[in-house]
């Protein structure tokens, strides 16, 4: 190789170099839970959960041939808080409808769910369960909440919303399940973690 | 081979599996380990960048606790790794796949060493560059022009990336309840618009939604329904004088269709009409129940002249409020 090849190599190399590092460096910083789902297009993993008050346990299997909208949410964090006036009335709004909302209480007592609860209130169309070792969080793949995925008739995972979801959001995902469309993953926000995390 | 060769190379052998063996069975991970090592492995969701075996957080001990009960319950590592990359995807490897977009990274130490090596090698094959301080061979003309494009090319190439990585962070957001007033309805349900006007009741946009939920439940003849939501709109502050006409119009027609009250229905048409005494649909519906419900055919006439006199009036509009007119003033009842 000649002088002027290597140097043309060099400078090739230089800018391969700086390219690598500017891409490495844009990831920097960037939220690794707003990855895209596995779940989505695959069957939604099993729970059988006991409600918050305690009682007899729901499972998914029971909500076979509805559309199970699965929300985890917990007291101390504040988009739950901010998208719960949302989740409550898409809930009473479908109701009736083949629409169940799901709401898993994610990383802290039952409780403290409850008396959140208390507070904000409750649709009487949904149900309110407790997660005992976050074992449905984890086989949920939750990074932070809230986080809301979307079951369709058959089971399968269909949508997930990361963030504070709202009523348009909401009710426009099941609307396009309900004409069997897919509507996969959308970021409308950011998610918390657990003070203590 | 005699037979002391003989049995000495018998006991060696037994020696030799034996020692195998031993160190088989001590260097075989406990279930304890098992789990560390796994731990090790799996990136704590909730953390920066902490293995769920580090990591103090409830979250971690929880994946922890999971990976303890799967390895109690006999599942091999792959398994019980293939279990949480299911639901978490690769971003839960604290190494990243050597497969994919991420094979790159295990790549470049082996390229950077190459490159090394390459530079090395020409380096050891011009010694006498470095030594005599030769002076540098002079860049040729189009060379000079050459590199500040190439770099330019380089620089622009970087921004479409970073760029690229930028919008494909953004894509998948939604719009939110802040684009409601710019919302296209037409495949939006009556239950979504039931729930997003519930949810936003304040919203100062919301009225167009009630009023077209309302029109809707209007033209199917569900007046149960559509009632609150132009009463609602009809109450508004932040409803615009277009959207109260509207939903006082529409309200004084359900009054009277649907429970016989002519005088609340004149009432409504006439709120409408002090808003804008041009609205020409609140003063036909108006007439139609001075004609069909109060019988005054006087008034119900001179109503129908002035929706005529409105210069705007199409067409087909104008045909049937001319037919109604006529009606009223040849004394005919209301059909």
């Amino acid at each position: 190789m000649n002088g002027r090849g290597l140097r043309w190599a060099g400078y090739a190399i230089a800018m391969a170099a700086v390219a690598f590092a500017v891409v490495l460096a844009s990831r920097f910083g960037a939220d690794p839970g707003l990855v895209d789902s596995p779940l989505l297009g695959e069957p939604a993993p099993e729970f059988t959960l006991a409600p918050l008050e305690g009682g007899e346990a729901i499972s998914l299997a029971d909500l076979d041939g509805e559309i199970v909208v699965v929300n985890f949410f917990a007291s101390w964090c504040l988009e739950c808080r901010k998208e719960h006036e949302a989740l409550t009335a898409t809930a009473d709004a479908f109701a009736d409808r083949g629409v169940t909302f799901v709401h898993i209480g994610y990383q802290e007592s039952p409780p403290a769910s409850l008396d959140y609860l208390a507070v904000v209130g409750r649709s009487p169309a949904a149900v309110y369960l407790a997660d005992p070792g976050s074992r449905t969080a984890i086989a949920y793949g939750v990074f932070g909440i809230p986080e809301t995925f979307f079951i369709d008739e058959d089971g399968e995972v269909v949508g997930k919303i990361i963030g504070e979801s709202d009523a348009m959001t909401l009710g426009a995902t099941i609307d396009a399940i309900k004409r069997g469309e897919k509507p996969g993953q959308s970021v409308t926000g950011d998610t918390q973690q657990r003070p203590d995390a | 081979m005699s037979e002391r060769v003989r049995n000495l190379v018998t006991v060696t052998a037994l020696v030799a599996m034996t020692t195998i063996l031993a160190t088989l069975v001590a260097t075989s991970p406990s279930d304890v380990d098992r789990v560390s090592e796994i731990g090790e492995r799996i990136k704590c969701p909730v953390c920066q960048g902490e293995s769920i075996a580090n990591s103090p957080s409830p979250m971690a001990r929880d994946m922890m606790a999971l990976v303890a009960e799967r390895v109690a319950n006999g599942q091999s590592d792959e398994v019980i790794v293939a279990e949480l990359l299911a639901a978490y995807s690769g971003a839960v490897l604290l190494d990243p796949p050597a497969s994919g977009a991420t094979l790159i990274l295990w790549l470049s130490p082996l390229a950077a060493l190459g490159i090394g090596a390459v530079i090395i090698f020409w380096w050891r094959g011009h010694p006498a560059r470095g030594v005599t301080g030769d002076p540098p061979e002079e860049a040729g003309p189009t060379t000079r022009r050459l590199v500040p494009l190439l770099i330019l090319a380089a620089a622009f190439a970087t921004i479409v990336v970073v760029a690229g990585l930028s919008l494909q962070d953004r894509s998948g957001r939604a719009s939110g309840v802040a684009a409601l007033g710019d919302q296209d309805l037409s495949d939006v349900s009556n239950d979504t618009m039931e729930a997003v006007i519930a949810a936003n009741g304040d919203h100062p946009e919301v009225d167009g939604m009630r009023l077209a939920l309302a029109d809707r439940y209007f033209e199917e003849g569900d007046y149960r329904s559509a009632f609150p939501q132009y009463l609602a709109v009809a109450d508004s502050a932040n409803a615009t004088d277009g959207q109260a006409v509207t939903a006082l119009a529409r309200l004084g027609w359900m009054a009277w269709d649907g429970n016989a009250e002519v005088e609340t229905a004149l009432n409504l048409f006439d709120q409408a009409l002090a808003i804008d005494p041009s609205a020409m649909t609140a003063q036909y519906l108006k007439g139609q129940v001075l004609w069909c419900g109060a019988g005054d055919h006087e008034q119900a006439g001179a109503v129908f002249a002035t929706v005529l006199s409105d210069p705007d009036l199409d067409a087909e509009s104008r045909a049937a409020v001319q037919s109604d007119l006529d009606a009223v003033t040849a004394g005919e009842d209301c059909a």
